[in-house]
Formats: structure tokens, sequence, C-alpha cells
């Protein structure tokens, strides 16, 4: 008996020490892989996302509520929208909105850049969603045209016309024109949907379709319009109705002119 | 002086003696030699001058003038940006009308301001043309007719109704023709390239508009949608036109008002559904446009041809503008491979704009 004891001591200590490394080991994998475990704890957000807070209850907490929870008849909650949705929102003018209506229109902003992101990373931190997977504001590779052409015909002309001007919906809502949107706001609204748009995933359009839509829809930015004036590109009937009532007044004014001077 | 007095004596008598029109007041606007006159003559030769100038400015740059980078680069490519190339048109545009309009306006001038000032009176005639000079005219008329001799020659009038009546008949051939349903066809309305039966039997993928890549149920977001074509060989041409369909993943409590107004009210789509996913035809019932302005937070499908608004959470009901009839709703299921097929052809109902033979639905 005395002397299995040191051995039966030395057995449990190996045990131990296994145990100790085992456990070890374990959590140190955990914290290796687990996606930013307390930065999802709640109270503790990062300093991008602390600024985002203060904004957030200085600018949209009279509408979207208490912790992004939404306001009944006044605001949605936000939970789950994403960074992608915030930035897009905030950065065309949208948000913050003066009034509701049937939709709510570009303006220009009244937060920076720096600011949209801010909030973006609070409401990203309250309870995550779609992020624009780039940090500038240009694409990170530039697309292909063509290819972005037939996705644009496909699934964005019939809202927004074949030349990005836009164009009516239902009970005074409408698509707007694509002209002053940054790739990083078209990004977003692909990304998100937002107000009447349908959401096109990464499924669906994957990042780099949409860096291909992005880069036929910026080179129609830059096209000039052949001929001078492009009406709102609204396309052949504008063009008719304009070139009709004007040459019709010309037409009608040179007629009283040689009438009445003969 | 360069008329002649002697010959507007002449054209003054013979018009008041053959056709009794009198030259009543004849006045030159300058007197001949004036420096009026010069100075307007100069104005219209300038006119003149400048259309023709204009016109062989056109005709250079029709022919020098560069529209394409033609042959820097391969091919007849359009460069966007600024550049020469896009003055081509408005230069074309600018040359051709400086050159008509002072065309224009030099005939006009001359007009106006270098032929003389007249005034001319001619009597109206009364009544009737002279008894004997109408008798006359019918009686050659009728000599006329009596000449072919129609009458003595029955063949001749027999065998002209043959090219009458052809004739007529192939006139009335188009707009009687345009009136029926293709008769070579008699079901071309009725199916499209979702039916099973056509595919051997086995149902239809729903595929890109790539005409290969089948869709899955997970391509599309909540609030999102994709256009689906038949995947079946030609399936994205112009041979299947009618086919394309809308689909859409519907939000939950959406998709809850769908299937409940399916169930109330429009048992023929039962079963119409995978899950939250809905495919309507794409073809507008009132004028074949494509109805496919997907409003994602109120459910309308809008038809941006005449404005008519499809209800989606009620089976594509028309709830404003022209169209009377819904659109139809493409039953599909997720096939064993998780592919999302087509299990019939619009359940029998054809798709577009109403015909004569066109089933109620």
């Amino acid at each position: 008996m005395v002397s299995r004891s040191p051995s039966r001591i030395r057995r449990r200590a190996i045990a131990a020490l296994r145990m100790l490394a085992a456990l070890v080991l374990a959590g140190g994998i955990y914290a290796l892989v687990s996606p930013g475990a307390q930065a999802n704890a709640p109270g503790s957000l990062s300093a991008a996302a602390e600024e985002g807070k203060a904004l957030y209850n200085n600018y949209c907490i009279t509408c979207h509520g208490n912790n992004a929870q939404g306001v009944e008849g006044r605001g949605p909650s936000l939970i789950g929208v994403g960074s992608a949705a915030v930035e897009f929102q905030v950065e065309t003018g949208r948000m913050p909105a003066t009034a509701q209506g049937a939709q709510i229109d570009r303006k220009p902003p009244q937060l920076n850049s720096d600011q949209a992101r801010q909030l973006g990373q609070y409401i990203q931190e309250l309870g995550g969603g779609p992020q624009v997977p780039f940090s500038g504001e240009r694409s990170p590779t530039q697309g292909n045209i063509a290819h972005g052409g037939e996705l644009f015909r496909i699934n964005c002309s019939s809202c927004h016309a074949f030349s990005a001007g836009g164009g009516a919906l239902s009970s005074g809502k409408f698509a707007p024109p694509l002209n002053e949107s940054t790739d990083r706001q078209l990004y977003a609204a692909m990304l998100t949907g937002p107000q009447n748009m349908p959401v096109f995933g990464d499924n669906q359009l994957s990042p780099q379709d949409k860096f291909d839509v992005i880069a036929y829809v910026q080179n129609l930015n830059t096209d000039n319009d052949p001929g001078g004036w492009g009406l709102g590109r609204f396309g052949p009937t504008t063009e008719g109705v304009a070139i009709f009532l004007f040459g019709m007044v010309v037409l009608g004014f040179a007629a009283l002119w040689i009438a009445g001077k003969s | 002086m360069s008329i002649s007095n002697e010959r507007f004596e002449f054209v003054r008598q013979g018009a008041k003696e053959r056709d009794d029109v009198e030259i009543v007041h004849y006045e030159l606007q300058y007197p001949l030699g004036s420096r009026q006159e010069k100075r307007v003559v100069r104005f219209v030769s300038g006119l003149f001058l400048l259309s023709g100038l204009a016109s062989v400015v056109f005709v250079a740059c029709y022919i020098w003038w560069p529209f394409t980078n033609f042959p820097a680069v391969t091919g007849w490519e359009y460069e966007p940006g600024n550049s020469w190339m896009k003055g081509y048109t408005p230069i074309l545009g600018l040359t051709l009308g400086i050159a008509l309009a002072a065309f224009g306006f030099a005939v006009l001038v001359w007009g106006k301001k270098l032929l003389p000032h007249e005034i001319v009176l001619q009597d109206r005639h009364d009544g009737a043309s002279d008894p004997a000079e109408r008798k006359l005219t019918g009686s050659t008329l009728q000599f006329m007719g009596e000449e072919m001799g129609l009458s003595r020659r029955p063949l001749l009038k027999v065998a002209l109704l043959a090219p009458a009546g052809g004739l007529g008949l192939a006139a009335a051939a188009l707009p009687i023709g345009m009136l029926m349903k293709d008769p070579h066809h008699p079901d071309v309305f009725l199916h499209t390239g979702w039916d099973p039966q056509a595919n051997g039997g086995k149902f239809v993928h729903l595929v890109r508009e790539d005409g290969e890549t089948k869709i899955r149920p997970e391509d599309i977001s909540i609030g999102g949608q994709i256009t689906a074509f038949p995947g079946i060989p030609g399936g994205t041409t112009n041979k299947h036109a009618d086919s394309p369909v809308l689909l859409i993943r519907l939000r939950q409590n959406d998709a809850e008002a769908l299937r409940a107004n399916i169930e109330k009210g429009y048992p023929i789509n039962r079963g119409g559904m995978a899950g939250d996913l809905v495919a309507y035809s794409k073809i507008c019932t009132h004028a074949g446009c494509p109805a496919s302005l997907y409003e994602q937070q109120s459910n309308r499908l809008l038809c941006p041809c005449h404005q008519s608004q499809f209800l989606i959470t009620d089976n594509a009901r028309p709830i404003f503008g022209p169209a009377t009839r819904r659109l139809p709703m493409l039953p599909i299921v997720v096939d064993e491979e998780g592919f999302l097929v087509a299990t019939s052809d619009f359940n029998g109902i054809p798709v577009g704009p109403a015909f004569w033979e066109k089933p109620e639905a």
C-alpha cells in the first residue's frame, strides 16, 4: 500500500495535467475561431459603435426608438437591417427623414460619411445584417461593363429605365435616377433593397456581378448626351414630344410672320 | 428697263381676252437699278452663297469628320466620353439645316421683295357648262364603251370576273386573316415553354437568363425577385417569349396572406407556391408588356406600358389600370436535387392578353 501511494498521486497529477492541457487547448481554439465573442456581449460596443450610439440618440431615436427597436406608426425596427442599409439611407440624405410620405426622397445628407459609418457600425453590432464588403467609396475591382449591362437590363431597367434615368411607380412612388449614386451606395442598395426596391442578395447577384452592374451604371453616368440635352434620358417619347412642341411653335410663328408680311 | 414693255402688253392682252383675267395694278417695288434693289439682290445672293457653302461643309463633314476612332481600334466601336466623334450627328444636322434654311429664306425674300406688286381680277363663271358640250362629253364616253364591245363579246365579260373576284379576295385576305388565330397551331396560345408534356413528361426547371443556371430557392432573398425562364432548348429566345415568369420570395406574413387568399377565392392556384416563393407570368394580361416592376413593400407588380397594377398577395389580381385578368401563377415545387421546377403549364390558363377563344378563368 505504501509503495503504491506515490504512483497513485502521480497518476492523479498526470490526469489533472492532461485535463488542464485539454481545457487550455479547447479554450484556445474556441477563442481563435469564435467570431468576435466579446463584441456581441451586451453593453460592450466598439469605439466606432459608441460614437454611432451617440449619433443615434441625437438623430434617430425619436422614430426608431430605444435600442433601435422601432416605434409603432413612426419608424420600423432596425434590428437586423445591417450597416449597409444604414449607410445607404444616411449617406443619400434620406435619413434622418423630414416627413412621412409615399417615398422618402434623396436630399443633401445631414451627417457626413464617417458619421454614417459609425451609425452603421452601431446598428450592425446591435443586430447584425448585410454589410458592404469593401471600405472605400469606389468598387475595389473594375467590373465588366458588358456583363453588367446584361444584368442591368434584366434586373434593373424595368424600374430605373434603360438609361438609369428612373421612372414612376404606383401611388406617388418612383424609382430614382442613378446619376448621383456612388459605387458604395449602388452596392448597398442592391444588397439591402431600400424602400420598395427588391433585394438582390449575394446568391442572386454575386459581389462580382454587383461590381459589373456598378461599372455599367457609372459608365452610363459618365457618358454625356450626344446632341446636347438628355431630356432626363427618358427616351424617344420625350424627345419626340419635345421636338414636336418646339417645332410646332416655331412653324406657327413662321406661318404668322409670313401671313403678316403679305 | 430689262422687262420688255412689248412682252408685258402681249401677256396682259392675252390674259384679258383668253382667260378673262385683268391686271388692274402693276407696280415695281423698287426702281430698277436703284440702290435699294441692289441691296436686296446682294442679300439674297448672300443667302444663296451661304446655302451652297453649308451644303459643301455638310458633304465634307459627312466624308471626313471622325465618327469612330477607326482604324485606331479594330471595328466600328463607339467610344464613351467627350471627343470629336460626339459632334458628328449635330454637325451634319447643323450644316444641312443652315443650307436648307438659307435657301428657303432666300427664295422667300426674292418673292417678297424683288417681284412686282400686282393685283389681278378674274370673273367667276356662272352655272353649269354649255349643254352642247355636256352632250358631246357624254356621247364620247358612251362611244368608248361601245368600242370595247363587252356586250357583243360575252366571253370577255365572264373572263373579266376572274381577276376582279380573285384580286378582291386577295385584298380581303389580310384583314380577315388577322382576325383568325394561327390555323396551323391551334393551341399556340394555350401552351408555353413550361408544358411538361412537350418536355418528355418531365417537369421543366426554372433557369436564369443564361438558359443554363438552374435556380435554387435560396438564390432569392426575402423581398427579392428574379426573372426565370424555362430550362428547355431555346427557352430564353423569342420562340418562348411568352414564358418568362417573375419569381418572388415574399415575407412570411405576406406569404400567409397569399395562401389564405388562394384558399378563399382562387383555388386553382392551390399548391402553386414553393414555401414563400411564388412565380407569376411576366406578361401583362392587358397588352402583353412585361409587368415586372416589383414593389417589395406594397407587394404590387406594375406594368410600365399602361400602368396596370397587380396585387401579389391576392393571386395577382388587377387593382388599377386597364388590365382585367389576373397574371397566371406558375405552380412550382423543389425537386429532389434542390432545384425549382414547374409542375404544370400555368394550370392551363393562357398567359398574356385576351383573344377570342381564351377560356374564362
